[in-house]
């Protein structure tokens, strides 16, 4: 597949609250309308990219107010995408982070699910100072 | 998000517009809930809805059980393409009333 631009790099810090879910939206939009990729998959990334925010609003730090910034870096190389989630919430053990189960219906739950529908794999890293917890998102376009 | 709502005979039909994520599921639930609590049988209609996360999954769910406890129902109506994608994704199409 051709990409448009073979290499891409881009971050932006963001206020770790729900009101700053739209902006982490716009931002991953911005990035993706620069890579040839179909619009379903540019949607099912945005999704995936609000879901991993969301969680650290509402896990990392519990949907407590704070002046906290989160970092997003977009990382596009020959086809390989990768999402890097920066965070200073609580540690995220990865023990803990699991969806629930699909066929028990009730709210809550699936962003988890949503981001391992859509992406490739999802690591969680001990973050490097000042970060507490660094979560990688990875996705093969070639494939 | 913005939202109308229109009454005819025990149907109330609510029109979404927007974005629904985690930062306007509460103010959905407050619109959605005491219509059904009101016995209300409840449409949403979702076409101008552009963009659904797990929260506004949720939302669809808690106010299908809640319907479904009051023995009213909640009806989905004119699902956005990229709305129905994400009730699909969480294999929900089977359980919600869509139309």
């Amino acid at each position: 597949m051709n990409f448009a631009i073979k290499s891409i790099t881009e971050q932006r810090d963001f206020v770790v609250s729900s009101s700053s879910l739209k902006e982490v939206r716009s931002f991953s939009r911005e990035v993706f309308e620069k890579v040839n990729i179909n619009q379903d998959l540019k949607d099912e990334l945005v999704l995936a990219i609000a879901e991993a925010a969301q969680n650290i609003v509402k896990h990392a730090y519990q949907g407590e107010d704070t002046d906290d910034k989160m970092e997003i870096k977009i990382s596009l190389e020959n086809g390989q995408l990768e999402i890097g989630f920066f965070d200073k919430g609580r540690p995220v053990e990865e023990k803990n982070v699991r969806h629930r189960k699909i066929d028990d219906i009730k709210p809550g739950g699936l962003g988890t699910f949503f981001i391992q529908q859509i992406m490739d794999a999802v690591v969680f890293k001990e973050g490097e100072k000042p970060w507490i917890n660094h979560l990688v998102l990875t996705k093969n376009l070639n494939a | 998000m913005s939202y109308k709502v229109t009454e005819e005979g025990n149907i109330s039909t609510v029109h979404l517009d927007g974005e629904i994520d985690m930062d306007v599921t509460e103010k959905a639930k407050e619109i959605i809930m005491p219509l059904i609590e009101a016995k209300k049988e409840v449409h949403l209609n979702l076409k101008e809805v552009q963009y659904m996360d797990s929260s506004g999954i949720s939302v669809l769910i808690e106010s299908h059980q809640k319907a479904t406890e009051l023995g009213t129902k909640v009806i989905l109506k004119d699902i956005s393409k990229s709305v129905l994608k994400v009730i699909m994704m969480a294999k929900l199409e089977q359980i919600l009333n869509l139309d």
